[in-house]
């Protein structure tokens, strides 16, 4: 469910969403959204909080009082700390400033969800890989892979984004952060990727991640 | 030169003139009203010489007071009727007195004598000196007086300037403190505190209208760069590209990108300047040090800079979010203004945070710096990176200083906070 208000941003969420099974409702003011929230339940909430004609904190507030389990993930163009605050204590359990990349809101979007459906069994797999969440470790056809933080964070963020052309822009805001300038860190992306891929290739996975026309990488599940 | 200063001398220095003037004219009126007095006395008593010679028909006795001498002489010729100036021979003192002498003539039977009477002076003189001193003691009281009553007065009266004046030196536009009124019975000085009250409202107003433009500006500028952010999130999905369709998309993204964080460092500061950033907290800087050599260890192993650390613990009361700001600036200006192959000395105490490294250029013009998009030409960062640390530090009254030495730049951060 996504709840924004510029078009352009919405329809765009929407179509990097609803690929791959998932199915994906937007609202675009306050009274629409409130009526979808009180008629359904969803997995995840995109919530952005300037709306017309009303507070997406306050939305938020509703669902919380209902006692509804729906994740919720908070994106503003405000990047103050009170909203964020706010947000989190109200109980959301993300919160993303805009601009930010599909890539990223996906990540974060698939890991509020894996940890409603898991419940703390935070396991995740994917054909022979397998990722415990919790303790931080992947195994390929059951052997112990070791990654870096790094390596790992990144594994992740493909998972997520399985099937999508990940920008190398959206992998460096990623990992260093957006205070840091991204043109610095493209060449290390290539050799964190690099050695991914040669990791899970020597513990007898698939090679699934490809370079995608000089512009970002590819995770493939084909 | 300050202004009583200035207006002393003037006024002291016209005195004075003024006074000096009017002594040496008091002083020759007095001579001249005395010898007058003293011409007079001659008179009578040349008069009474004649009427005496008339009524007895030869030269009275000759006798001689303390300060009046009568000489007859026998002349031969004719006598020129005069008043001089000359001495006195003092009876009792023996010595010389200024006097005052008259020279007539008279004759008794046919015979001409040539009378000199002589007045000694030496009172009058001695009065027009006690006059003339009378009259400097007077022109030095009056200088004292009037320096001593000036000051008072001064300072007095124009002491609503000078708290007007401090005010404006504190005056801070970014402070919410306003420029308090000076009552004042003067009105010059009423005119002038209620130009400044104007002033200062109004450049504070300029000020916050300023402040919010900037963040609604930034602000709005978000949504629009997070639709080209998602588009081209988009368009990347949608097939093939040309290797120069790819290279045109990277630069897109990275433009994108570049706005973003200037877009962000703007919010970020405006949001500082403001006050609007309170979430403090424990903060331990060790780990937040840490954390961000983690994140730059690719670049720092990509260009060979040796780090050097000597961490011991530090807590600071602070924003999480502006203490990793804080040091990822000062760590990426580290970086990226260093030399390949150079070195960066980090060392945290209690005290201080000090980060140091080796750099291409020379002694950098810290003020310049500090102010907003000043950046060295061969820099890629967006000139407010310095501009937010000095704002941060400022805000928690940390002290950030620069200092340069042997080839290497050296920050430090003061935690002693100052309040």
């Amino acid at each position: 469910m996504i709840i924004e208000d510029e078009a352009g941003l919405r329809d765009s969420i929407e179509a990097y969403f609803t690929e791959e099974g998932n199915i994906c409702e937007t609202a675009h003011d306050f009274s629409s959204a409130m009526s979808k929230v009180n008629l359904y339940r969803y997995d995840c909430i995109v919530l952005d909080i300037t709306l017309p004609k009303g507070s997406g904190l306050d939305i938020l507030k509703h669902l919380k009082a209902g006692q509804q389990a729906d994740g919720v993930l908070i994106i503003s163009a405000k990047n103050s700390l009170d909203d964020r605050l706010t947000g989190l204590d109200l109980g959301a359990d993300d919160y993303l400033t805009k601009p930010f990349h599909l890539s990223e809101l996906r990540a974060r979007v698939a890991a509020i969800v894996r940890r409603k459906a898991f419940n703390g069994n935070n396991i995740l797999t994917l054909n022979e890989i397998f990722i415990d969440l919790t303790a931080k470790e992947v195994k390929i056809n059951q052997t112990a892979v070791k990654f870096t933080r790094k390596e790992y964070s990144l594994l992740l963020y493909f998972i997520a984004n399985k099937g999508k052309v990940v920008s190398k822009s959206a992998i460096a805001e990623h990992l260093w952060g957006d205070s840091i300038d991204i043109a610095d860190n493209f060449d290390f992306i290539y050799s964190h990727i690099k050695n991914i891929r040669k990791k899970m290739v020597e513990a007898g996975g698939k090679d699934y991640i490809q370079a995608a026309y000089g512009m970002g990488y590819k995770f493939t599940d084909a | 030169m300050k202004l009583l200063d200035k207006y002393n001398r003037i006024n002291i220095s016209v005195t004075v003139i003024i006074m000096l003037v009017t002594g040496v004219i008091y002083y020759f009126t007095i001579h001249a009203i005395l010898t007058h007095q003293v011409d007079k006395a001659l008179l009578v008593e040349e008069r009474e010489v004649f009427d005496y010679v008339q009524l007895n028909h030869h030269l009275p006795q000759v006798f001689r007071t303390n300060h009046q001498e009568i000489i007859f002489t026998p002349a031969n010729g004719p006598v020129q009727r005069k008043f001089i100036d000359t001495s006195y021979r003092d009876t009792k003192d023996q010595d010389m007195e200024p006097a005052r002498a008259i020279i007539t003539s008279v004759t008794v039977g046919s015979q001409l004598y040539k009378i000199t009477v002589i007045q000694s002076t030496v009172e009058t003189e001695d009065l027009i000196g006690d006059v003339f001193l009378i009259t400097i003691i007077l022109i030095v009281v009056l200088v004292i007086a009037l320096f001593l009553s000036n000051r008072l007065i001064l300072r007095r009266i124009w002491q609503p300037f000078y708290t007007i004046l401090n005010q404006l030196k504190v005056f801070n536009l970014a402070e919410d403190k306003a420029v308090a009124s000076v009552p004042s019975t003067i009105d010059e000085f009423t005119e002038l505190d209620q130009a400044v009250g104007i002033m200062a409202t109004k450049a504070k107003d300029d000020y916050l209208n300023l402040k919010a433009f900037t963040e609604n500006a930034a602000h709005e500028l978000m949504t629009p760069i997070s639709v080209i952010n998602s588009k081209l999130d988009t368009l990347v999905q949608t097939g093939q590209f040309s290797d120069s369709q790819s290279q045109l998309l990277n630069d897109i993204y990275n433009t994108v990108a570049r706005l973003t964080r200037l877009n962000k460092s703007m919010l970020l500061l405006t949001k500082i300047e403001n006050g609007l950033i309170h979430d403090q907290q424990n903060i331990n800087l060790k780990e937040l040090l840490s954390t961000s050599f983690w994140q730059y260890e690719e670049l720092l192993g990509s260009l060979n800079i040796k780090l050097t650390t000597q961490l011991d613990d530090c807590e600071v009361q602070a924003s999480p979010l502006l203490m990793e700001v804080l040091i990822n600036n000062l760590i990426s200006n580290a970086i990226r203004h260093n030399l390949p192959g150079g070195s960066i000395t980090v060392s945290l105490d209690q005290q201080q945070l000090q980060i140091s490294n080796s750099g291409k250029d020379g002694e950098i013009d810290i003020e310049r710096v500090f102010k907003r998009f000043q950046k060295s030409s061969a820099s890629e960062g967006i000139g407010l990176g310095l501009t937010i640390c000095r704002q941060i530090c400022n805000n928690y009254g940390f002290n950030l200083q620069y200092q340069f030495s042997q080839n290497t730049h050296h920050f430090t951060i003061s935690f002693a906070v100052t309040e």
